[in-house]
């Protein structure tokens, strides 16, 4: 059994490297929920989701969701942007993306 | 043998719900599988992960759990030549180690090993390499058995091979993510 749990943990390790790579290393587990979610969502739209989009697939409340673009925002991971179609609306999409 | 049942069943679990998540995706987003399914094929992801750093002992579970695929009925004796398709498949992975080894990259998991287990850019290159052999051996099988309705090109040939390096590309790190806070209390 301690050969399995060592191909395990090797297995961790490389995903660890990735993760490092990746820069994901410092984030809260909301920052990666909203993270994640913002991820999933680029795949399906690449224009950017809307933050109602963001807070029912990310599963977390409004004000937490706010906080968490806002601090992902300040470090250059996400632009919020406004949109074209609707002045009222601001539009998540991920920094290499919007490059 | 050590360990062959643990590994099996792991490896059986991993490549079936990669097997489910992909099969749910193709269903929900397109009428027919083609381009965009190609383009993410996530089974790749157990292939690679299961044989680096299981070995041999993952071939048959992941056999079984290609075997359990969309493609196959046990009771339809003419499906059976559908098998060899899915036998190149899962071995494209050992050829990419074999032909790795004889170019002196050898697998390991010590920062002196050429090719670390631990590094996900050897990963990435083992992908890249299974992925050659996967899209050339798995059209040349389907053309030469003649298992496709429709004519394998060379497009059919690229799409897979952007397929499984994309495929794994997301299946890793989607594990990086979700494993995030099992990785942080590690380091």
């Amino acid at each position: 059994m301690k050969e399995f749990y060592q191909n395990i943990n090797d297995a961790l390790n490389m995903l660890n490297g990735l993760e490092n790579d990746l820069n994901i290393r410092h984030f809260t587990p909301n920052e990666l929920k909203v993270f994640y979610t913002i991820i999933t969502r680029s795949a399906f739209n690449q224009h950017g989701s809307n933050i109602t989009e963001i807070v029912e697939n990310s599963g977390m409340s409004r004000s937490t969701v706010y906080k968490t673009l806002k601090k992902l925002s300040t470090e250059g991971i996400i632009d919020i942007n406004q949109s074209q179609d609707d002045g009222r609306e601001s539009l998540i999409i991920l920094n290499s993306l919007a490059k | 043998m050590k360990n062959f049942l643990t590994v099996s069943l792991t490896t059986f679990v991993f490549s079936s719900a990669l097997w489910i998540i992909w099969s749910f995706f193709i269903l929900h987003f397109e009428a027919s599988p083609n381009w965009l399914g190609s383009f993410f094929y996530l089974p790749h992801a157990a292939r690679v992960v299961c044989i680096v750093y299981f070995g041999w002992r993952a071939v048959p579970a992941l056999f079984l759990a290609e075997l359990w695929g969309p493609y196959f009925d046990i009771f339809v004796i003419s499906t059976y030549i559908n098998l060899v398709p899915t036998v190149l498949s899962v071995l494209s992975v050992p050829l990419a180690l074999q032909t790795l080894n004889i170019f002196d990259f050898h697998l390991g998991n010590t920062k002196a090993s050429p090719l670390n287990k631990r590094n996900y850019k050897h990963i990435a290159l083992i992908t890249l390499v299974s992925a050659i052999y996967n899209s050339l051996l798995v059209n040349l099988a389907v053309s030469n058995l003649e298992l496709s309705s429709q004519e394998v090109g060379i497009n059919q040939v690229i799409r897979f091979f952007i397929g499984d390096i994309l495929g794994t590309a997301v299946v890793l790190c989607t594990l990086a993510f979700m494993l995030n806070p099992i990785l942080r209390n590690k380091s």
